[in-house]
């Protein structure tokens, strides 16, 4: 199959509409039945995913309006975690870490409803199912139970190479791999890539992985041994600076951060079209995706609605440059 | 002797965490804000009684994290975005020193007298210390835009730590120095400048001649060993120099996991250096900000127990 080349994307998550946030807290208040929750989610599902989609994104998906949180929602469906209340992450910003206090084990599909919803209503060929990685979900939890982080996150990839393997067979082609916290522990990242391709194995679809916020230098030295066919990585909050660790990525593609998630500013199409420009002077387009830095969920609707316009109309500008010298198209590869 | 105590604060309880949100959102005003802390408070000083810990501070209810608000006190400084503390989910607002750093008038002390008035009403038998970043720390977490090298801004930071310590109303004080002991990540920078060893261990010492200083280091072990302190060492994951002579505090629970430690192992730890020291504070090993409430006030009451050892 061929997309346009520089196929856009997302990250994952956009901001949530206001209702839904209200829904969400009568939710949690039990003063909302279950099946209107889950109505609403679905509702505000289908809404983001029509905005990205008329914003002109290639590889759409539903902002994780189901997902109140990158970790919990995955931890609180396997079991074998529990919950002794809220961590600060910052501020007064909180998080429910779970601890695992025996073996994990895979008890429920994880996103494969969400993913059979947004299929069923996009219009698009191609949607990205974004997925907490192993490490990160090990990383950011406590282990009563294993002996080492390293084991957590191991039985961690066995659970997601199960969820992965149901994706496939419901006719998933993109999952993202979320790995915010892999380059936490230096020296801890070879195990994390361990962790990363023992998910990803045996399973045929294009896998993408996104890190964010971290130090590439670092990062660049495991690209080969990773086995994806993509890195998602943000450029737009350093500036377009400090590059030249993309001398690294070789053979796979690169899913470009055109935009910034952290500012409100809008950035506009001839700034996009200008970081696609440099950044093509290491990369090749036909091995380029463009998407935002990261999820959007921090930022006002409009504003992150808005990104996403002037991401494409950005991209737009480029192709039209691309198309002169005929390239117009890029084969969407599983592999690499 | 074995004396529990706390370093830097408490997990901040959902209730208040709520408040502020409604006072964020503007539901709630000043007073009514004020109010709540205070409440909490008393009820940490409730807690910590019932629990056995000898040496506490005020839980740091007022607190985002280790800098904050006290960067906001400083002239000189501007408060900008979330950075990785260590190599935890745990971001604090970093500090971008603009310019010569002077300290502002703060609401500080005040908020450590009326915690001393709480302790007096509810814990008269504990000693309240006050908590404040150290200025090798500081400097360590600051982008510098100012100084020509880290050593100056350890300076300049360590002028405006003593211009406040001259302010408290407690003799007690703790400086939050995890860069003493713990390598900055390369997880999110490179490193670029250092601090010079000896530099950080007189600036230390200087501060120690205003007040009783408390210094608390934290995942490693500490690379500089100022004299006429209280150091706390993190035992889970340092250890104590070998060297050290002084006043020793020693991080004996993990804050960093919710599994409980078991008591005889910690007893057989700190026997050899209760034997050396003669006397030992005991201490969680790092800000029980990394654990839930509930898990936090367990480990708590475990090193409470410690004190009848
Ligand atoms: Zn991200």
């Amino acid at each position: 199959m061929e997309l346009p080349i520089l196929p856009t994307s997302i990250i994952g998550s956009y901001p949530k509409p206001r209702w839904l946030l209200r829904m969400y807290s009568l939710y949690e208040l039990g003063r909302l039945p279950k099946e209107d929750f889950e109505e609403a989610v679905k509702d505000a599902s289908v809404s983001v995913l029509r905005e990205h989609e008329r914003a002109g994104i290639d590889i759409p998906w539903d902002g994780e309006m189901g997902r109140s949180e990158m970790t919990e929602y995955f931890t609180a469906k396997i079991s074998g975690f529990r919950f002794y209340g809220p961590v600060r992450v910052w501020g007064n910003a909180y998080f429910n870490k779970a601890a695992a206090v025996s073996k994990l084990e895979y008890r429920e599909p994880l996103v494969l409803e969400e993913f059979g919803w947004v299929k069923a209503n996009t219009t698009r060929e191609i949607v990205k199912v974004p997925i907490t990685g192993p490490y990160t979900i090990a990383e950011w939890s406590f282990n009563e139970y294993y002996p080492s982080k390293e084991e957590l996150a191991f039985d961690l990839a066995k659970i997601l190479n199960r969820e992965f393997k149901a994706l496939e067979r419901e006719g998933a082609s993109f999952i993202q791999i979320d790995e915010p916290a892999m380059l936490n522990h230096p020296d801890e990242v070879p195990m994390a890539v361990e962790a990363i391709n023992r998910a990803v194995k045996g399973v045929k679809v294009k896998f993408g992985l996104h890190v964010c916020y971290s130090n590439y230098h670092l990062f660049a030295d495991y690209f080969d041994d990773i086995k994806v066919s993509q890195f998602a990585l943000e450029f737009a909050n350093r500036n377009f600076r400090d590059m030249d660790y993309l001398k690294k990525l070789t053979h796979q593609e690169l899913g470009f951060g055109a935009v910034d998630v952290h500012n409100p500013r809008v950035e506009s199409p001839e700034e996009v079209a200008k970081a696609i420009r440099k950044v093509m002077e290491y990369i090749e387009p036909e091995r380029l995706y463009v998407n935002p830095d990261c999820g959007l969920k921090l930022l006002d609707r409009r504003i992150a609605y808005q990104k996403l316009v002037n991401l494409v109309k950005g991209v737009q500008i480029v192709r039209r440059e691309l198309a002169r010298s005929g390239k117009e198209t890029v084969p969407f590869r599983r592999s690499v | 002797m074995i004396v529990p105590a706390l370093i830097g604060g408490l997990p901040r309880p959902v209730s208040l965490s709520k408040k502020l949100e409604q006072y964020y959102l503007g539901r709630l005003g000043e007073e009514k804000l004020e109010e709540a802390y205070r409440a909490h408070t008393k009820r940490a000083f409730e807690n910590l009684r019932k629990a056995g810990i000898r040496v506490i501070t005020d839980g740091l209810y007022r607190w985002d994290d280790i800098f904050n608000p006290f960067i906001r006190f400083v002239d000189g400084v501007e408060v900008n975005g979330l950075f990785k503390f260590y190599e935890n989910n745990f971001f604090y607002r970093s500090p971008v020193v603009r310019g010569e750093l002077s300290l502002r008038d703060n609401p500080i002390p005040e908020w450590l007298s009326v915690a001393l008035d709480l302790k007096e009403e509810v814990y008269p038998g504990a000693t309240l210390k006050a908590v404040l970043p150290g200025p090798v720390t500081l400097a360590y977490h600051s982008i510098n835009e100012a100084y020509k090298n880290l050593d100056e801004l350890v300076e300049a930071y360590a002028e405006v730590l003593r211009e406040l310590l001259k302010d408290l109303p407690l003799e007690l004080v703790e400086l939050q120095e995890p860069a003493l002991a713990a390598e900055l990540s390369r997880a999110t920078k490179e490193k670029t400048d250092e601090v010079t060893p000896d530099l950080a261990k007189a600036v230390i010492e200087r501060l120690a001649r205003v007040k009783r200083i408390w210094v608390v280091t934290y995942f490693g072990t500490p690379r500089v060993l100022p004299e006429g302190v209280i150091l706390n060492v993190d035992l889970v994951e340092g250890s104590v120099p070998q060297e050290y002579r002084g006043e020793l505090g020693i991080g004996v629970v993990n804050a960093r996991e919710t599994k409980m430690e078991r008591r005889d192992r910690l007893v057989d730890r700190i026997k050899p250096l209760l034997r050396k020291h003669g006397k030992l504070y005991v201490t969680p090993n790092t800000l029980l900000d990394f654990l839930p409430e509930s898990v936090a006030w367990r480990k708590l009451k475990l090193l409470g127990k410690l004190g009848g050892e």
